[in-house]
């Protein structure tokens, strides 16, 4: 049984803020970041810190770029991600795979608009 | 410990093929200075180290790194001239049927300080050359199963390049060699691309051998044991990050790595350090497609010394955290914590195809013999 939760209006949200709510007794973030919203478990994976209160930011990358050469280091706007403030693991704000490996997932949720507001389904 | 009705004579069964992946021929520093150019000859034949240099350098009394490899005498070798004189080439060829070994892989025992070398640095690169020289002639013979590394010396890439080239044809050279200890910068460092790629173009794995030129030389320690046995194993577990963390594996995915001599254990914990860390820190090494463990696992490592006496349940747990396919039987000989074969067939946890595999089969594979 899923169940559709209300979070708050789209227009109270300024660009990067989050609301932390819980729903049968599970953290969750919902997050705007750059007009989007996202919706994620706010139980870190590590060590249960509150990962969706960590900083919202562009992956950092470096690509290699030839024999001998220096990364060639850049922020990845394709690729936003966030990082739970208690260490430093680090999911896709979208998927909530922890960039290190995939075996490590973050539950993410639905995300509606309706009416102006924001809703999360909720398993 | 494992050891009923063995003699001290005992060997392996012979229908184990034995690959020894690291055996130390004590060429003497009078061999190869006759290979190499003026004025380099003069330099090292006058420059007071005698033959040997064993005595001066890597176990005299006023040593370069803490102690006596040989405890004040005690160790002693039937079939080698250790530590004492330089070896006679056929020193080998008795030492590896005395151990049970079919086939060795000689790497140069003076070479192993050269990094402790802080300035004059074509001082290493003209011992490496004659050394080339000298073994291709007296020593590398493949009809009796003695095959050699080529030394590179990497302070110097362009001098590593030609040297790595020089030996494509030879049949005797199957490989190349890293003196990892104190490699200054590390050895994952983009300064050494050029080397790492061509290896892999003359299709030469890559042995990393420790030694006592790095940390061993931490200040205050007062014993051989304290340095010896920290320095040699965090040379190899820094070399190993470095290698892992700046994707070398990844860069070059043909190049075989080969880490020698600090035994099995450093490498689970390197495993769970470097993971832990990469997890909470994912983006420094992009390059990683995985977790830094996985690529531990498809490093080979050399077995000696091994923990024979760690519970066997540990050292199973981390044999099986590398991988049977990962682990090569080597001796060492002659230096003072040589293992024989029998380390390996006396582990109660391996099966026969196990053996088989940690004796020789996966080094004839690597090295392609
Ligand atoms: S609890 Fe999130 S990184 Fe440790």
């Amino acid at each position: 049984m899923s169940e559709k939760v209300e979070v708050k209006p789209v227009a109270e949200f300024e660009d990067g803020d989050r609301e932390i709510l819980t729903v049968n007794g599970k953290s969750i973030g919902v997050i705007q970041y750059d007009g989007n919203f996202y919706a994620l478990s706010n139980t870190c994976l590590h060590d249960c810190g509150p990962v969706c209160t960590g900083r919202v930011h562009e992956k950092m990358d470096g690509e290699y770029t030839g024999t001998g050469k220096p990364l060639d280091w850049s922020h990845n706007e394709d690729e936003i991600v966030i990082s739970c403030p208690w260490h430093g693991w680090t999911y896709d704000l979208e998927t909530g795979e922890h960039l290190a490996t995939d075996d490590i997932q973050l539950p993410t949720y639905e995300v509606e608009i309706e009416d102006g507001d924001v809703y999360i389904i909720v398993e | 410990m494992s050891s009923e009705h063995r003699t001290n004579n005992s060997s392996v069964d012979s229908d184990y093929t034995v690959v020894d992946v690291d055996a130390h021929y004590l060429e003497s520093f009078e061999n190869i200075a006759e290979y190499m150019d003026e004025p380099w000859r003069t330099r090292l034949k006058e420059s007071g180290w005698g033959e040997i240099g064993a005595k001066q350098n890597a176990s005299s009394y006023f040593p370069t790194s803490t102690g006596d490899r040989q405890a004040y005498g005690r160790i002693d070798r039937e079939h080698s001239s250790y530590p004492d004189e330089p070896a006679e080439p056929d020193e080998i060829k008795a030492s590896m049927e005395s151990i049970g070994i079919d086939i060795q892989l000689q790497i140069s025992h003076l070479l192993l300080p050269a990094n402790a070398v802080r300035s004059d640095d074509q001082r290493v690169t003209q011992f490496m050359e004659g050394y080339v020289k000298y073994v291709r002639e007296h020593i590398l013979d493949p009809d009796e199963g003695i095959y050699g590394l080529v030394p590179v010396p990497f302070h110097d890439v362009e001098a590593s390049l030609d040297l790595l080239k020089e030996t494509e044809d030879d049949e005797g050279f199957i490989g190349a060699c890293m003196i990892a200890a104190g490699a200054r910068p590390a050895l994952g460092n983009r300064k050494y691309d050029r080397i790492y790629e061509l290896g892999e173009e003359l299709d030469y794995p890559f042995v990393f051998h420790t030694g006592g030129a790095g940390l061993d030389s931490y200040d205050g320690f007062q014993s051989f044991i304290e340095t010896h046995a920290l320095g040699f194993l965090a040379s190899n577990q820094a070399q190993l990050t470095s290698l892992v963390m700046e994707g070398i594996p990844e860069k070059f995915p043909e190049l075989d790595i080969i880490f020698m001599e600090s035994g099995v254990t450093y490498v689970p914990a390197l495993m769970t350090r470097l993971d832990e860390e990469y997890l909470k820190r994912p983006e420094e090494n992009p390059l990683l497609e995985k977790l830094p463990s996985d690529y531990l696992k498809e490093v080979y490592y050399g077995t000696q010394p091994l923990e024979k006496s760690a519970n066997p349940e540990y050292l199973e747990t981390c044999f099986n955290m590398i991988g049977a396919d990962q682990i090569m039987y080597a001796s060492d000989y002659p230096h003072w914590d040589y293992d024989r074969p029998t380390t390996v067939t006396d582990l109660p946890f391996l099966t026969e195809d196990d053996k088989q595999k940690i004796l020789g089969g996966n080094a004839l594979e690597v090295f392609d013999l």
